[in-house]
């Protein structure tokens, strides 16, 4: 390799964390290199950002010892971390959205007591030139978008002169023009000897993007390759899981039933001309990158937003009239992607939880029928293999994949005809994916299926028909068999080729 | 009305203003930094006290009147203990605050009752004070009351110009980002919580040795609360909280002047004037839609680190 | 070694007992300095506060016709804070309800009891319960914080009581003394048995049981509680948040009101100002000791009471301002909200990492 530099930058030995019983690392050596690009690939839950949030300073090793320029260095707050040259992009973007570029990029940065604006932006937009990463300094970082906000994030660490760059799926939320660009100035950084880490569960950018790939499963590197020794995506997938797994489900089309949702020209909230039918019995995947108007499209739909021009219609009513006091039975069901935070009560056990959605059903003059409330969450539990089965067990305290199917249960308990599902796998493992994705398609025999998915392969799993999002418009709506239409979904995203 | 009835009006005004423009500046400095503190009723009367004695014992309004800051301070440090290392109820915390100072102030007061302090004397300004209007109006009165024309300045060039008013802001609108830009954000949320409590008693301070130049009990009478609507009024702006404080000071500059003048209307519903009016303030506030400019982390604790 | 916070896997057991007996403990020892302070005997202070409150038959009693007011304002108060409404206007509450029960007894001073009381109870309740109404108004329609409204309306409905009995409502006779002309024998609640505890104690006890199975058994109860719990999930799951912020504000008003109602008939049997004792912001601290459960609130609000008969008793004997009782609220308060910290961290011994 004839790179600027081929040192080790920081080296991990032997790091293990765990969190209770869970072992999130479990002995964990790895070397992070200059100039290099470094893959970390798992699944959820396999331990790849906690081993990162240690790295950054967040969390504290219960054994082990980083190496930093081969002296051991303890990081023990994000301030260490940073004097250690490590930096780090979160998920979910680490900003102060009411404040401007320039002072996202300075914030926390040591100097003099006074700023000066004008002196501030200048040098912003030096670093952002050299790097090769446009941004307005002194625009407001709340009017701008995913790929603008990364980019500032970036430049933020690139201030600080950090050396070590890590990226937590760093593109999950851009369009596939951003995402190139991105890959662009992550290949610069490198070749101007900064060390990168990319952490990703996506095969095909892995291979495209890194230099080196460590496998992580269960908190432990099970596999260490170089990238341009792997043949495949097939051959990573196999390392990964040591076997190979395409997820999929067995899917029958069903005869499409009555009307269940319809909207014409819906326009405003970022919405612009959305129209559509829905059958029983049919899933309609909305997909697209997040922010193009999915969650006004949802919010509209669930009641929570009252269309601003356009007609909706639930199960044959008008939307004012279908929500004035909707009917908790055969009705409209919600699954929102945050499960904690929307969709449960943390505080609350199980049984409460179900009756928040299914209150109507358990009541009795002013009072409410606990008991009965507690024989059909038991039920539900045992249905759906909820662990722990104690039904007393606070919603907080469910992993993701058993809160997800504590939702599903109540929300099926319900009996609904319409069904809005927003990214319903996000965050759980293969074989939890697999149950949420077998119960949605058995909802099908009594409800149409609204999907609202960032994840493609879902899409096409589980969808009758495709629309794809991108501005608030829907750019085109086909069927999943129109293989044509399927291929060029990745440009459709990003606003090219109307397919009308 | 004639002008001649006018400018002593506003000059009451100013002097009716001062204490609220203090107590709303620390409470909105506190606020900034993402911490709720409820305890300015508490604080202020603590503030008084303190400053009261302090002046009292050394015979210098000015030890007094700094004396009156850290009653303040002292009080907020309980607020901070409470809510920034042990992660309590920050709503709860702030009213406890409330009962515990006016509690203090009232009980280590009560031998005092009555008592004259050396406050602070009129003191025109050479030149500014000649000025016809404003002069009377802005520039007689005490030394506390013009370092209050500069505070809202000194504020001001905190947040929009300075490294540490910038780290502030981010403590009380993403904590998180604070945190993963290296800052602290528990010190600065403490500095925020003893530096306005700092201002908050020398709003305070204001109430014994400039208003009254003697102790009684109740001193603050709820502008400690009123201050804390005002921030909200103020839209977390310190230009506005001067606009807010001046209407205060001005309704009970007049509600003042009308009870002196013997007016046939009851002292008590006179009294409830400054209350109607922070009612009213809020209301509008929030039908100008503009409650949203809170700090977004405001009264939410952040996780100790584990 | 260090010290570090490491969060529990489960809450300590027992721990709102340890909790409560690490702030009595700390509040005490605070106070009892407070009283060194003052030259007066600290050891000494403590017994006269404790013998006062809790010590003699009769101080007993007092307690007990003490903790009325303040168990029916705390019971409201729960209510309101089990919903996250920052209700602080049980003061204020407190007194429209005086006010409503004092127009019912002085515009029929004439009726039989059977009339009058009932009369004076639905005045009451209804006054404090409209009086709750304006924030409620404020917060639902306008988005105006409530803690602020409310507390801007105790003072208010303070000042308002204050005009009636300075003005149109004062006796003739009363030698310019701010109060109204005694209630006739028939608007003022008896002793039990002819003892000095009265119904109002029969009240407190109805409202509790409802308040009680309000909380545990109905679907306004689970609504509450969700409402409480995650605002943003009780909002998916189409709470009626408006209505339940309009319910707990009546609820709140009308037990406030009814404690005013209780205070002025039984205990002074007239207005005057001085009905007005903070009652309202006591029953703040109970209802946050008692975790918001109605019966706690009970043992909460004696506790409390006690505390202020003791004060009394501290002030008739030991000339200590009555402040010291707000001194001590506001400690045990302060000292349990930190102390509720120990529940869900604790503090662990543990080497450098590395």
């Amino acid at each position: 390799m004839d790179r600027v530099a081929d040192i080790t930058v920081v080296r991990l030995e032997g790091i293990s964390k765990s969190f209770g019983a869970v072992k999130a690392n479990d002995a964990i050596d790895l070397d992070i290199r200059a100039g290099h690009i470094l893959a970390l690939l798992g699944e959820n839950g396999a331990g790849k950002s906690t081993l990162m949030s240690i790295l950054a300073g967040r969390f504290r090793p219960d054994a082990g010892r980083i190496l930093v320029d081969g002296r051991e260095t303890v990081l023990s707050s994000t301030k260490d971390a940073i004097r250690a040259g490590i930096g780090m992009v979160y998920q979910h973007f680490m900003l102060v959205p009411t404040m401007t570029v320039a002072q996202n990029v300075l914030l926390g940065q040591e100097g003099g007591f006074w700023l000066n604006r004008g002196r501030m932006e200048a040098r912003v937009a030096e670093l952002a030139e050299f790097f090769g990463l446009a941004i307005d300094p002194a625009a407001t970082v709340s009017e701008l978008s995913m790929g603008e906000r990364q980019r500032v994030e970036i430049l933020r660490l690139l201030a600080r002169d950090s050396r070590v760059l890590i990226f937590d799926e760093p593109t999950a939320v851009l369009t596939p023009p951003e995402i190139v660009h991105l890959f662009a100035a992550l290949k610069s950084m490198a070749n101007r000897g900064k060390a990168i880490v990319f952490i990703s569960h996506k095969l095909e950018e892995v291979l495209s993007l890194s230099d080196d790939i460590a496998i992580l499963s269960r908190g432990r590197v099970v596999d260490r390759v170089e990238t341009r020794v792997v043949c495949s995506k097939a051959e990573l997938a196999s390392r990964m899981v040591g076997r190979e797994v395409f997820l999929e489900v067995e899917k029958e089309p069903l005869p499409p039933g009555e009307v269940v949702l319809e909207m014409s020209g819906v326009t405003g909230f970022g919405l612009k001309e959305v129209s559509l039918t829905l059958r029983q019995g049919e899933v309609l995947a909305v997909v697209g990158v997040a922010g193009n108007g999915q969650k006004a499209l949802v919010e509209t739909v669930t009641g929570f937003r009252r269309p601003a021009t356009g007609k909706v219609n639930i199960l044959g009513r008008e939307w004012t009239e279908f929500f004035r006091n909707p009917d908790w039975k055969h009705a409209l069901a919600y699954i929102p992607e945050d499960r904690l935070g929307l969709a449960t009560c943390p505080n609350l056990d199980m049984v409460d939880n179900v009756l928040l959605t299914t209150r109507q059903g358990f009541t009795r003059g002013p009072f409410m029928e606990h008991g009965r409330a507690r024989q059909v969450t038991a039920d539900m539990v045992r249905d759906f293999d909820i662990q722990p089965a104690r039904i007393a067990t606070p919603a907080g305290k469910l992993s993701g994949g058993n809160l997800q199917k504590l939702v599903l249960a109540r929300e099926f308990y319900r009996a609904p005809r319409l069904i809005v599902a927003e990214q319903p796998s996000q965050g759980l493992d293969v074989k939890a994916t697999e149950e949420v994705w077998r119960q949605l398609l058995a909802a099908r025999a009594c409800a149409g299926i609204l999907l609202v998915s960032g994840d493609l392969s879902e899409a096409l799993q589980l969808a009758d028909r495709i629309a794809v999002m991108f501005r608030g418009r829907f750019m085109d709506v086909f069927p999943v068999s129109d293989t044509a239409k399927v291929e060029a979904i990745g440009l459709a995203m990003a606003g090219v080729g109307a397919g009308h | 009305m004639t002008i001649d009835l006018l400018i002593p009006l506003l000059a009451a005004t100013v002097q009716a203003g001062t204490p609220v423009l203090y107590a709303t500046l620390g409470e909105m400095v506190t606020e900034r930094s993402g911490t709720l503190n409820l305890g300015v009723e508490g604080m202020m009367l603590v503030g008084a006290f303190a400053a009261f004695l302090a002046s009292t014992a050394t015979g210098s309004p000015w030890v007094g009147f700094v004396a009156g800051g850290l009653g303040g301070l002292g009080l907020a440090a309980v607020h901070g203990l409470v809510t920034i290392v042990f992660t309590g109820n920050q709503v709860v915390s702030g009213l406890a605050l409330t009962i515990l100072g006016s509690g203090l102030a009232a009980y280590l007061g009560t031998p005092y009752v009555g008592a004259n302090t050396p406050g602070f004397g009129h003191l025109p300004l050479p030149l500014l004070a000649d000025i016809p209007v404003l002069g009377p109006v802005f520039f007689r009165h005490d030394a506390l009351v013009y370092v209050s024309y500069v505070l809202p300045v000194l504020i001001w060039l905190l947040f929009a110009r300075t490294r540490l008013g910038l780290a502030l802001d981010a403590a009380g609108e993403n904590p998180a980002a604070a945190k993963a830009a290296g800052l602290s954000v528990p010190g600065l949320r403490w500095l925020g919580v003893l530096a306005g409590g700092f201002l908050v008693g020398l709003g305070g301070a204001y109430l014994s040795l400039s208003y009254t130049h003697l102790w009684t009990n109740g001193l603050a009478a709820g502008r400690g609360w009123i201050a804390v609507a005002l921030v909200i009024f103020a839209f977390w702006r310190p230009g506005r909280a001067v606009l807010g404080a001046y209407l205060f000071g001005g309704v009970m500059a007049f509600q003042l002047r009308l009870q002196a003048s013997g007016t046939v209307l009851p002292s008590s519903l006179l009294l409830m004037l400054p209350y109607v009016l922070t009612i009213l303030v809020l209301l509008l506030s929030s039908i100008r839609g503009r409650v949203k400019n809170a700090p977004a982390a405001l009264g939410a604790n952040v996780e100790p680190e584990g | 070694m260090r010290l570090s916070i490491v969060k529990r896997q489960e809450p300590l057991p027992g721990g709102s007992f340890f909790i409560l007996a690490g702030a009595l403990v700390f509040s005490l020892s605070i106070s009892a300095l407070l009283l060194a302070l003052q030259g007066k005997s600290a050891l000494g202070g403590l017994y006269v506060l404790w013998h006062g409150a809790f010590g003699a038959g009769y101080a007993l009693v007092d307690t007990i016709l003490k903790s009325v007011p303040i168990y029916l304002c705390g019971l409201g108060v729960a209510v309101a804070f089990r919903m996250q409404i920052w209700n602080i206007g049980a003061e204020g509450q407190f007194a429209m309800g005086a006010v409503g029960a004092t127009w019912a007894a002085l515009t029929f001073p004439e009726a039989p009891a059977a009339l009058v009381l009932p009369l004076m109870f639905a005045c009451a309740a209804l006054a404090g319960g409209a009086f709750a109404f304006i924030p409620a108004w404020l917060k639902t329609r306008l988005k105006v914080n409530e803690i602020i409204s409310t507390l801007m309306l105790n003072y208010i409905a303070i000042l308002f009581l204050d005009y009636l009995v300075y003005g149109p409502w004062k006796e003739k006779r009363s030698f310019g003394f701010p109060m109204t002309a005694q209630f006739s024998d028939a608007a003022v609640i008896g002793g039990i048995g002819g003892s000095r505890l009265h119904w109002g104690l029969v009240v407190c006890v109805l409202a509790g049981i409802l308040v009680f199975v309000m909380l545990r058994f109905t679907r306004l109860g689970f609504e509450l509680k969700a409402s409480g719990s995650a605002a943003r999930a009780s909002r998916y799951a189409r709470m009626p948040y408006d209505a339940l912020v309009w319910t707990v504000m009546a609820i709140c008003g009308a037990l406030a009101g009814t404690a005013g109602l209780i205070e002025t008939s039984a205990t002074v049997n007239r207005l005057q100002p001085s009905v007005m004792a903070g009652y309202g912001y006591t029953a703040i601290v109970v209802a946050w000791l008692a975790r918001l459960n109605p019966l706690t609130i009970a043992l909460a609000a004696f506790f409390l009471a006690g505390l202020r008969v003791g004060v009394e008793n501290l002030q008739l004997e030991l000339q200590v301002p009555a402040a010291f009782g707000n001194i001590m609220e506001g400690l045990i308060l302060l000292s349990v909200l930190a102390g509720q910290f120990f529940q869900t961290y604790r503090i662990a011994l543990r080497r450098r990492a590395g």
